[in-house]
């Protein structure tokens, strides 16, 4: 019964004396297991790694919220002390035997010697168990309550396998807060990105399986670090990818390329480039005017160039480019009072169209205050009146960073704790809204979850005292300022990558980094390398958007045929060739309209509004509603989160979008007068593919039309049909 | 072995093994193909960690939030101003008392589960209509996509008629986005009906279109997409081409498009459901059903009875008339017709709305938001009726027996319905999500 001896004298570090009682023990423990060391275990460090690594706190066990079997731990062991608590001190101190450590409940349990629901985790001859064994003859001290892992590092942390089978055997290391390593291989948790290409067993040996590019990411101890890997295509070793350089984005991509054996696509021709860049730039088709002029203008080097100059100043581009971001900052979606977006939206307007640098469009939105009908940008405060969303938000549009998951617990793919999370919210916690204005309170606290007391602000990830204000009365009424100030800043490399990454995969298709709000330390790009040199090259040009789209689409990869050649067909992260990407709804909406001349009506818009120029989500269009449409209520960064799938289909087989544009406008003119098949077939090719009709398709759709009984009838079918073709559908 | 409800070691416990997806083969670059989706129709046996009963559901959506002391969970013994202006009377259930109102109902109650003891604690529209119809507590990082939207995306197709549908549409909850596809995407967002069913939205050719020329439409269509099949098949275009075959194939087939034809019922059934936009919408539900819908939502709005529930609710002017009235014919006849067909076993009937209602009438005779107590009822589907689960206090403040949350119900739900509530989805960017993250199995109601 001396084990219970362990309830009384313990700190409330939890790293109270040993009964001397139990010194013995310790020794013929020592003697029997053959452990080298009688150094005492520290519990974050040494003790809650095992039981993380034999998943007894994964949210499926005992790390859910409500525990498992009267047992409870935190989720992936975020709360140390808590965990060392309740297997110290909970239920009486039942779950440890300090007389005799190996009958510990907490022992026989995972060891399969008594009932347990978990099954058979840690078994009586492992190297864990006696770890664990260890530690309780000590006394299941909780050690030094400072010491923590501060690092891992994975070795190698790049790799590629020359074949598929081959196997790579990883290493880990931690370094710990008092400047120590320990290899912790056996101890990390390993999760492949994508287990088709690449297996991970759970001692961290890899295995090749399929062609392509992935990572592997590793957690340990609240640390998080990713091993990016490519097997090559079975392809004979290539010279060179083929890709040519038009500039530094052209280079990153072919060395990838070069690596992994997978030849590029050749550039696309005019027509295809031509249609490509309006519909990205200024979401717009090309008129066929610009078309014909564009395809008959001699081949030089500066043609494109000129063509991607004249989009960027356009008009278009500030209509299309508001849409863009007026979609990423939720404008006039969820919060916002009716019948005020129109200001916010002329704001976000003018900013695009003075092209303010993207830095001050989000220091003004994080620090406006006024009337929301007067300043524009105080809007934004109205996405969420709870600081902690607000901070959510905030986390995920500027940073890229989905802290959601630390509100409740630590992050379990990314570096933030709960505490973390609170502090950053901290910085929303003084703000008024009422009577159509958003003010600074003179109070407002975020507490800790656990404690209940306040919490000064600190910014995600930022180093040493960065952006740091004081809280309670010594602090600034607002403090918004100093997080704007580190946050929106060229300096601050998690929001020049998240912008950076999604103007990429606007214009690309794929993100470097997926998903686009998802950026973390675990999560690494497919091109590293390029992500850096496009940030550096973004912010060497004052954070300026339109200079950013003119490298990207200047660029070869950009500009290469959609068409796969040979193996890369099978690619969708290396940019071997360009991607196929769904018009957005809007986008689709205009692009109809304008292939038939006929324009749409928006209920309380001027005459001749576009769809892309609309103001606010909530205009109404079942339309686009069915097309599909960013409602604004959150995240629009995949597409067509509402409309799409059946209804959308039905609506353009038999829905008003395409059949009520087929009379009037374009049509009627081209039939009233006296052209030819020839002519007609050429022109709607020209106005919807932004090409000629090949010679199949002219000898089809000749034939068609010079034996339809209703030549009107016929016409109108075929336009009806190339609207709802998978051609049209997509920008190639 | 592993306990039989659970999966591998692994992917329980590291909550975020993505292995299982791979291995169905439902992982492509762009997250689940529809091609996928339709395949997935031919899986017919139980998934592990489900209590399949059922093979498809109606919800009833009371739009606003039902009073529970005015409907289900009646406090005769309470004060008048919490007792309300309605009596409550016996039902087949022993013991057990609803409002004077659902006559019908209170005659049928022993083919229901009345759950009492419903609970959350967010009292707006909007944040209770999600959390009800999506099971997770709402934030703004993660739009989840609701109850229909994941069974139509676990479960597929059965037959030309769209496997979720929403009558009239899905709006709900102050217009929010809650009933549909959520991180899914709009792909599995409900098949919205309008509020004429004799017309239903883009079913019917355009004006001038003859069958004949919509043929030969189609047929230029083919031939389009034909030229190019080679350079554009991607797994990108892959579920455009499955939605325009899902559309030919719903507007080819007599039977789906008859489903939403309600002049085929008799006058004697369409009498015996109401002519009340609940009681067809209920029985528009059930012929979808029977068509091979997975999951109707029917939304009736109008009970956000902040004022005068004595003249709303029953509407006082002309008797057996109002929502109770209504709401009383057309669940009761859905029931019992479902039974009589032999539907009911295989088909869960829900009804339910965001939160109840203070249990104190306010000023003008009205009740206001009240979440934390709350009922439901649920029906066929392998529920045992005539069961009475949980319990509120004598005012109807909160439970004091039972509390069930809404991400126990989302569970629940999804479980009897055949849809493992603890798999991972992989949404369309790229990141692995479990279908719920909470909640546990309602064992009573078995």
């Amino acid at each position: 019964m001396t084990g219970r001896l362990n309830q009384e004298g313990k700190g409330a570090g939890g790293a109270g004396p040993r009964p001397a009682a139990l010194l013995g023990g310790v020794l013929s423990l020592v003697l029997a297991t053959g452990f080298q060391s009688c150094a005492e275990s520290s519990f974050r460090t040494d003790i809650l790694p095992i039981l993380t690594k034999a998943g007894c706190n994964a949210g499926a066990c005992h790390g859910a919220a409500t525990g498992q079997g009267g047992f409870k731990l935190s989720l992936l062991g975020y709360d140390p002390e808590e965990d060392h608590a309740r297997i110290t001190r909970e239920s009486g101190g039942r779950r440890l035997d300090f007389s005799h450590p190996g009958e510990s409940l907490f022992l026989r349990k995972p060891a399969g010697e008594l009932e347990h629901e978990g099954g058979r985790r840690l078994p009586r001859d492992s190297a864990s168990h006696r770890k664990l064994l260890t530690w309780i003859a000590q006394g299941a001290p909780f050690g030094s309550p400072e010491l923590h892992v501060s690092e891992i590092t994975v070795t190698p942390a790049d790799r590629l396998f020359t074949a598929t089978g081959q196997s790579l055997a990883l290493r880990v290391t931690a370094r710990l807060s008092d400047g120590s390593s320990q290899d912790v291989t056996a101890l990390a948790l390993y999760t492949s990105q994508d287990d088709a290409l690449a297996e991970v067993g759970k001692s961290g040996e890899v295995t090749a399986r399929g062609s392509g590019m992935t990572s592997v990411m590793v957690r340990y101890a609240g640390q998080v670090a990713a091993v990016r890997l490519a097997v090559p295509y079975d392809e004979p070793a290539l010279s060179s990818a083929g890709l040519s350089e038009l500039n530094y984005i052209d280079g990153y991509v072919r060395a990838e390329l070069d690596r992994l054996h997978l030849p590029a696509s050749p550039p696309g021709d005019d027509a295809e480039f031509v249609r490509r860049v309006h519909l990205d730039v200024v979401g717009r088709l090309p008129d066929p005017d610009v078309v014909r002029r564009f395809l008959a203008a001699p081949a030089d080097a500066a043609k494109r160039s000129r063509l991607i100059d004249g989009l960027l100043q356009s008009d278009d581009f500030t209509d299309f480019w508001t849409l863009k971001l007026a979609d990423l900052f939720l404008l006039g979606g969820k919060g916002s009072p009716d019948g005020i977006t129109s200001n916010y939206h002329a704001w976000l307007r003018e900013q695009v169209a003075t092209n303010a640098p993207f830095d001050r469009i989000v220091q003004a939105l994080l620090t406006a205050t006024g009337d929301l009908a007067q300043v524009g940008p105080a809007n934004f405060m109205m996405l969420a009146t709870d600081p902690r969303d607000l901070s959510e938000h905030v986390g995920r549009i500027f940073l890229g960073s989905q802290i959601a998951c630390a509100r409740c617990h630590s992050h379990p793919n990314d570096r933030w704790t709960q505490e973390d999370y609170h502090r950053f919210a901290a910085y929303f916690a003084r703000l008024k809204r009422d009577d159509g204005r958003v003010s600074v309170a003179l109070r407002g606290e975020v507490d800790h979850p656990k404690t209940g007391r306040p919490l000064t602000p600190k910014p995600l990830g930022a180093p040493g005292q960065a952006a740091a204000v004081a809280g309670g009365d010594q602090g600034p009424a607002d403090r918004r300022p100093a997080l704007a100030a580190w946050l929106a800043s060229p300096a601050n490399p998690a929001f020049t990558r998240t912008i950076v990454n999604r103007v990429w995969k606007h214009l690309l298709g794929r993100g470097l980094v997926e998903p686009v709000d998802d950026l973390r330390p675990s999560n690494p790009p497919t091109h590293p390398a390029l992500l850096d040199a496009l940030v550096a090259d973004f912010v060497a040009g004052g954070l300026d958007l339109r200079r950013l789209i003119r490298v990207i689409v200047g660029s070869q990869t950009y500009q290469l045929t959609s068409q796969p050649r040979g193996i890369n067909r099978r690619d969708q992260r290396l940019y071997s060739h360009a991607y196929l990407k769904e018009l957005p709804g809007p986008v689709f909406a205009d692009a109809v309209a304008q292939v038939t001349g006929v324009p749409d009506q928006f209920a309380g818009q001027p005459p001749g509004t576009r769809a892309v120029q609309l103001v606010g989500p909530r205009i109404p269009s079942p339309a686009l509603d069915v097309l599909g449409r960013c409602s604004r209520e959150g995240a629009c960064d995949s597409p067509a989160r509402s409309g799409g799938g059946l209804a959308r289909a039905l609506h353009l087989i038999n829905g008003s979008t395409i059949n009520d544009k087929l009379r009037g406008g374009v049509l009627d003119s081209l039939l009233t007068g006296s052209a030819s098949d020839r002519f007609i077939l050429d022109e709607v090719y020209l106005r919807a593919l932004s090409r000629p009709p090949g010679p199949a398709e002219l000898a089809e759709w000749t034939t068609v039309l010079a034996t339809a009984t209703d030549r009107k009838e016929a016409v109108q079918d075929l336009v009806w049909a190339l609207l709802n073709s998978r051609e049209f559908a997509f920008n190639h | 072995m592993n306990p039989p409800t659970t999966r591998t070691p692994t992917s329980r416990c590291d909550g975020l093994a993505r292995r299982d997806f791979l291995h169905l083969g439902l992982l492509t670059a762009f997250g689940l193909s529809a091609s996928d989706l339709f395949r997935r129709q031919l899986q017919a046996a139980e998934p592990a960690g489900t209590n399949r009963r059922a093979n498809s559901c109606i919800l009833i959506w009371l739009d606003g939030g039902p009073s529970h002391l005015d409907l289900f969970d009646p406090k005769p013994g309470a004060p008048a101003e919490i007792r309300g202006p309605f009596q409550a009377i016996p039902t087949r259930v022993p013991g057990v008392h609803i409002c004077e109102h659902l006559p019908r109902i209170a005659g049928i109650l022993d083919q229901v589960g009345l759950i009492r003891s419903l609970t959350h604690e967010l009292g707006n529209h909007d944040t209770g209509t999600r959390f009800l119809l999506t099971g997770h507590r709402p934030t703004p990082a993660v739009d989840y996509p609701s109850l229909g939207s994941l069974v139509a995306r676990e479960q597929g197709f059965n037959t030309a008629i769209p496997p979720y549908v929403a009558v009239p549409h899905d709006s709900v909850g102050g217009s929010t986005t809650a009933a549909r596809g959520g991180y899914l995407g709009g792909a599995f967002s409900a098949f919205n009906v309008g509020t004429d069913p004799a017309h239903v939205r883009d079913l019917d050719s355009p004006p001038g279109v003859s069958f004949s020329r919509g043929e030969r439409r189609q047929e230029m269509l083919r031939k389009f997409d034909a030229f190019r099949r080679e350079t554009e098949e991607r797994p990108v275009t892959g579920d455009r081409d499955a939605f325009y075959e899902q559309a030919y194939r719903l507007l080819a087939s007599p039977e789906a498009r008859g489903a939403f034809d309600l002049s085929q019922e008799k006058p004697a059934v369409r009498e015996r459901y109401g002519t009340s936009r609940l009681g067809t919408g209920c029985l528009l539900a059930r012929r979808l059903i029977e068509a091979g819908s997975r999951f109707v939502t029917v939304v009736d709005p109008g009970w956000d009875t902040h004022q005068q529930i004595a003249r709303e609710l029953p509407d006082s002017r002309f008797p057996g008339s109002g929502k109770l009235p209504a709401l009383d014919r057309a669940f009761s006849a859905l029931i019992t017709d479902l039974r009589e067909r032999g539907r009911l076993e295989s088909t869960l009937v829900v009804l339910m709305g965001e939160f109840g209602r203070t249990p104190k009438l306010n000023a003008a005779g009205g009740r206001d938001h009240w979440p934390r107590a709350g009922s439901v009822c649920l029906a066929g589907g392998g529920v045992q009726g005539g069961r009475v689960i949980g319990a509120t206090n004598g005012f109807g403040e909160v439970p004091v027996d039972r509390p069930v949350s809404p991400a126990d119900l989302a569970h629940t739900l999804l479980k009897l319905l055949g849809v493992d509530p603890g798999r991972e989805l992989i949404t369309p960017a790229g990141r692995p999500m479990k279908i719920l993250s909470d909640g546990a199995f309602i064992s009573e109601l078995l």
